[in-house]
């Protein structure tokens, strides 16, 4: 009995912490609709910052309070700062292109926290008080915990009466409900929008304060709790504060409890529930219908290739077979590179252009194919073609299975549960080690004979890849693709055609996941490895990248993108030991720039002329 | 008091006002006629703000507000109603009187939510009560009320009578008549042309964004021609 | 042989009575008008009859047929076209294309990922283009299309199905007076050509009175009328309720100031 006490005051104690991230997340995307994937990062400067705080001041609770409420109002005012710098200028702008900046943001506080507080974790010294213990049924629990979970229902409390006792509450919530009617109502938006992010920013400084006793500050902190209050935010209902509060009493006792029933698979066990909670409340627990849906903004019409494009595309295949010819073995490496990347944005646009289906975790199936190519040459003696026939077969099968349950959403909730199914695959790389070799990966898998040397694995990436994207652009102009676009267009009308559009989507679901996976096969025998840094976030945000920086909208936006994102990177992983801090500002300023995507702008450009 | 020039405005790509021009003068209540699609919404939201004009001037008082932001206009003292009440649904009536509120302005006897009370008496029988919770006419005179709460000088009012049932068409033809003594200037669009004739002192008509026709609603009426023309099928 | 046959359709949303036992029938070749005030249950009497809503009692048999409750694909496949109030077309594509997914879906000709879909029925598609009136627009996107021409471009669509009924929800909401006769002209000439079965509903009653055949009027849910339209013109009831005398400013039967 006692053991199961003090798992449930461990699970609350946990759910306290969540809260007070996922409120912030969510109570800044109700009113400004913004997905803010930089809250993560703000929770982990709220350590940083708090850490720097608290070790220089005295170690007793008063000073502790005082050190962590000044850590609250220092990441308000760098959330104010970050709203008025950069995410007032993107609030006319498509979802996504929102969601790119605050990734941008992402990158560059990476940076700035390893420049500033070195890449070490920092922990502060624990003085008696916070080491002290309560006797519960037998069991040590820390005093702390018990502040903690008193500290979730005080913050909400403290909201509750925020929002419904005040009159920022009430501007506050009718923004929510019709920002546009607030305006004309006499209300400046601007200063409504900075004071709601400032708090929600204050929130996550808080939380990243208060876990600084029982944790650290690390440079990790950052992806692992953006996914923890997406999961919180989405299963609660978006922008719902007392929707956040039960998810995150859900996750955190399934937490505690997930830790002792089945210790390896606690993610799994979270993501379960939340497609659960999804597949019965579409809206989340407590959130409401009508929640933004399109992501990637307005449809625009696709026109088939015209002669003068297939040359273009003819004579840039050629050049790219020539290539050998000219180019020396790192310029080699690095085009194969982007031979990949071409078909892993190709695949992702596929789903998020045409098939309006935004995946936040498009790295999930390039994993899968590439784990099922470097599993079955290394451990089941397959050859390569062999291998390189499995890579898409998994992972389109997973994708089969897995899209059953994404193709019911739409908008940010599908965006999330891909991102969330990203992490479980990342999860099962990570921590089954005796399949996968966690963190080493599986080393040692390399062509054979025949297909060694760097210009045959070119031309052999190549083939692949570039015949893998045709394959794609060629479906997109078939009557399926068109049917993918009509589901997409116009969902009502499709089905009142006579289209079922969720079978249309699932296919479409697969197709790309096959393809993601052929890219993720290939890379493994390029690489002669495979880690499980193929799933983590960063490399499904990369797809994300290449395809917005190409322009969702135009079919040669991903390979655009693909090549201008493989060149960037490379340029700046040579130049700098800072890359993600200018990458993060180049993503920031391409946003800022060019809102439709680099292909996107030069076709409008064109047109014009 | 509200005089508008030369007004260009777009919707998405369409082109819906072509250089819409009138003047409505202090203590007025004229209103804005024409069929479906003639302009007379995207009129009112270029007026608020909502619909930026492409071009053209829009003076209120003796300010230039064109290409001011909805809210700086609405502080200047312009009210807008919008058709589709756009009520805040998980507020109550009295939270979304609060929303209007804005400060007290020179001349004008400030608005509570009691003197709106006593002007349309059935909300004060439901001043907790959600604003998704309420008819179609209780929700036409709470968006009436909550722009009020802002002490217009001149209020925008879309379609008033949309919707409505006779009795409470009524009610709202007296409700206009008694913000007029109270010194608000106003400017309605209206489909129903009795209600307007009722309550309106100028008629200006819109014809595929254009303006077709100005004068009394007097001269209108006498003017079966311009009737038949403009407003009957 | 009747196409529609409703009877005794029943639906209510909360405990709320919004339809209450209406019947009614469409014979091929003809138009049936459903009008009646706001709220009378007219959109919720049609999406039961399309699919979109599950009656809560009563029948719906196309062509001698159950299908209340099946879902709107289905009913699209066996034989019923529709139109929206708010149209839903496809925006990335052209009017042209539009037409062509709708011919291609009905013909089951969708799941080909290696085809190419340029000219898959395409004569097909011209030809309804044209049969509407856009053929002049056949190769711009739907997207930047006028309104009235939207309207065309659903009609279009909903014909590619070669349905044997057509439901028309407000099928001139939001169109100029002359635009809006000729489209249900247009109507009225393909429903007789074809011995299509037409139910509409519509606001605007020089629509009414000039292209159907019978009227039925709703009034709370219930039936209160129907019949020829001059049978509908005279009854003192529906005058009453709906059509007025003219001099009542209140009660508007059109959204578009007609009472006068």
């Amino acid at each position: 009995m006692g053991f199961l006490l003090v798992h449930a005051l461990t699970g609350l104690a946990g759910a306290s912490s969540l809260f007070l991230v996922a409120s912030g997340l969510t109570v800044i995307f109700g009113v400004t609709r913004i997905v803010n994937f930089a809250h993560g990062s703000l929770t982990m400067l709220g350590a940083y910052v708090g850490w720097t705080v608290l070790t220089r001041l005295p170690r007793d609770p008063a000073w502790f309070a005082l050190g962590v409420a000044g850590t609250a109002a220092a990441l308000a005012a760098l959330g104010a700062l970050l709203e008025m710098g950069l995410l007032r200028r993107l609030y006319r702008s498509p979802e996504l292109f929102q969601l790119l900046a605050t990734f941008g943001v992402v990158l560059i506080v990476q940076d700035a926290a390893l420049a500033t507080w070195g890449p070490d974790d920092l922990t502060i010294s624990r003085p008696p008080w916070l080491r002290a213990y309560v006797r519960i049924a037998d069991e040590r629990f820390p005093v702390y915990d018990l502040v903690l979970i008193a500290i979730g229902p005080a913050v909400l409390a403290c909201l509750w009466l925020l929002f419904n006792r005040t009159r920022w509450g009430r501007l506050v919530r009718a923004a929510t409900w019709d920002r546009e009617m607030v305006g004309a109502l006499g209300v400046d938006q601007r200063v409504l929008f900075t004071s709601v992010f400032a708090l929600g920013a204050g929130l996550a400084g808080l939380a990243g304060a208060l876990g600084l006793p029982a944790g650290s500050a690390n440079l990790g902190i950052d992806l692992s709790v953006i996914t923890e209050a997406f999961v919180v935010v989405v299963i609660g209902g978006l922008g719902s504060i007392t929707g956040a509060y039960l998810a995150s009493l859900l996750i955190g006792l399934l937490q505690a409890f997930g830790v002792v029933l089945i210790p390896k698979a606690t993610l799994v066990l979270v993501f379960v529930v939340m497609a659960a909670v999804l597949v019965l409340r579409p809206n989340g627990l407590l959130g409401r219908g009508g929640a933004p849906t399109a992501l990637a903004g307005t449809a625009t019409p696709v026109r088939p290739p015209t002669r003068g494009m297939l040359l273009g595309w003819g004579l840039l295949l050629l050049a790219a077979l020539a290539a050998p010819l000219v180019a020396g073995p790192y310029a080699l490496s690095i085009l194969t590179e982007a031979a990949v990347a071409v078909l892993f944005a190709a695949s992702l646009h596929f789903v998020m252009g045409p098939g309006g289906m935004a995946s936040f975790g498009h790295a999930a199936w390039f994993g899968i194919g590439a784990y099922a190519a470097g599993l079955s040459a290394q451990g089941l003696g397959v050859p390569m073609p062999g291998a390189l026939l499995l890579a898409p077969l998994a992972a389109g099968v997973a994708a089969v299975l897995f899209g059953a349950f994404v193709v019911r959403l739409s908008g940010v909730y599908l965006a999330m549960l891909t991102l969330a199914f990203a992490q479980i695959v990342w999860a099962a790389a990570f921590q089954w080690v005796s399949v996968t070799g966690g963190d080493n990966g599986i080393l040692g898998i390399w062509p054979p004979a025949w297909a060694s040397g760097p210009a045959v694995v070119y031309l052999l990436a190549l083939t692949l890849c570039a015949g893998g994207a045709a394959v794609l652009q060629r479906v997109l102009y078939s009557p399926f693709g068109y049917a993918l676009r009509a589901s997409r267009d116009s969902p009502l009308r499709a089905e009142a055609i006579g289209l079922d559009t969720r079978r249309i989507r699932l296919a479409a679901f697969a197709v790309a996941g096959a393809a993601a996976g052929l890219a993720g096969g290939v890379f493994t025998f390029v690489k002669g490895s495979v880690f499980p840094g193929f799933v983590s976030i960063p490399h499904s945000m990369d797809a994300l990248v290449m395809v917005l920086l190409g322009g969702v909208q135009t079919m040669a936006g991903p390979v655009v993108g693909a090549l201008a994102y493989t060149g960037l990177y490379d340029g700046l992983l040579r130049a700098t030991a800072y890359w993600r801090l200018v990458l993060g500002a180049a993503i920031v300023l391409l946003v800022l720039a060019f809102p439709e995507g680099i292909a996107g702008a030069v076709q409008r450009r064109l047109r014009r002329a | 008091m509200l005089a508008v020039e030369g007004l260009n405005s777009f919707y998405g790509q369409a082109h819906i006002l072509h250089g819409v021009g009138f003047a409505v003068g202090s203590g007025e209540v004229a209103v804005l006629l024409g069929r479906n699609g003639a302009g007379k919404s995207t009129t009112m939201k270029s007026l608020i703000g909502l619909v930026r004009p492409a071009s053209g001037s829009v003076r209120f008082g003796n300010r230039e507000v064109a290409r001011m932001e909805p809210f700086r206009r609405a502080q200047l003292g312009l009210g807008y109603v919008p058709e589709e009440r756009r009520i805040f649904a998980e507020l109550t009536v009295m939270e979304n009187l609060d929303v209007g509120r804005q400060p007290a302005r020179d001349g004008l006897r400030p608005w509570t939510p009691e003197r709106l009370f006593t002007l349309f008496p059935n909300l004060g029988a439901m001043r907790r009560r959600p604003g998704g919770r309420m008819s179609g006419g209780e929700q036409q005179m709470l968006t009436i009320a909550r722009t009020l709460m802002g002490n217009p000088r001149f209020l925008l009012l879309d379609e008033p009578s949309e919707g409505l049932s006779p009795l409470i068409v009524e009610q709202m033809a007296a409700a206009i008549h008694a913000l007029r003594q109270e010194g608000l200037s106003i400017l309605l669009a209206e489909q129903n042309l009795h209600f307007a004739a009722e309550v309106a002192t100028q008629a200006v008509i819109l014809e595929s964004g254009r303006v077709a026709w100005t004068g009394s609603m007097a001269a209108l009426r006498a003017d079966a021609g311009t009737h038949g023309r403009y407003l009957a099928v | 042989m009747t196409v529609l046959a409703v009877e005794g359709l029943r639906k209510s949303f909360g405990g709320v009575l919004a339809v209450d036992g209406v019947s009614f029938a469409v014979e091929p070749g003809e138009m049936l008008a459903l009008i009646g005030p706001n709220g009378a249950g007219k959109t919720t009497c049609f999406n039961m009859v399309g699919g979109q809503l599950r009656p809560d009692a009563g029948s719906v048999r196309l062509a001698g047929r159950d299908i209340g409750g099946v879902s709107p694909r289905r009913i699209c496949r066996l034989g019923v076209g529709r139109t929206f109030q708010v149209t839903a077309t496809f925006a990335s594509m052209t009017a042209r294309e539009n037409v062509q997914v709708a011919a291609v879906a009905h013909r089951r000709g969708t799941w080909r990922p290696w085809r190419s879909a340029a000219d898959l029925e395409r004569p097909a598609a011209e030809a309804l283009l044209d049969q509407v009136g856009l053929a002049a627009q056949a190769e711009r996107a739907a997207g930047v299309l006028a309104y009235g021409d939207l309207k065309r471009l659903e009609l279009a669509m909903a014909l590619a199905a070669e349905p044997r009924l057509l439901l028309m929800d407000e099928p001139t909401a939001g169109m100029a007076a002359g635009e809006r006769v000729a489209l249900m002209r247009l109507v009225r000439g393909i429903a007789t050509g074809r011995g299509l079965a037409v139910l509409f509903t519509e606001h605007d009653m020089d629509v009414v009175f000039g292209v159907s055949d019978r009227i039925a009027v709703l009034a709370r849910g219930a039936l209160i009328a129907s019949g020829a339209p001059e049978a509908i013109r005279a009854d003192p009831q529906v005058r009453a309720i709906y059509l007025g005398d003219g001099r009542t400013g209140g009660e508007r039967p059109a959204s578009g100031g007609r009472d006068c």
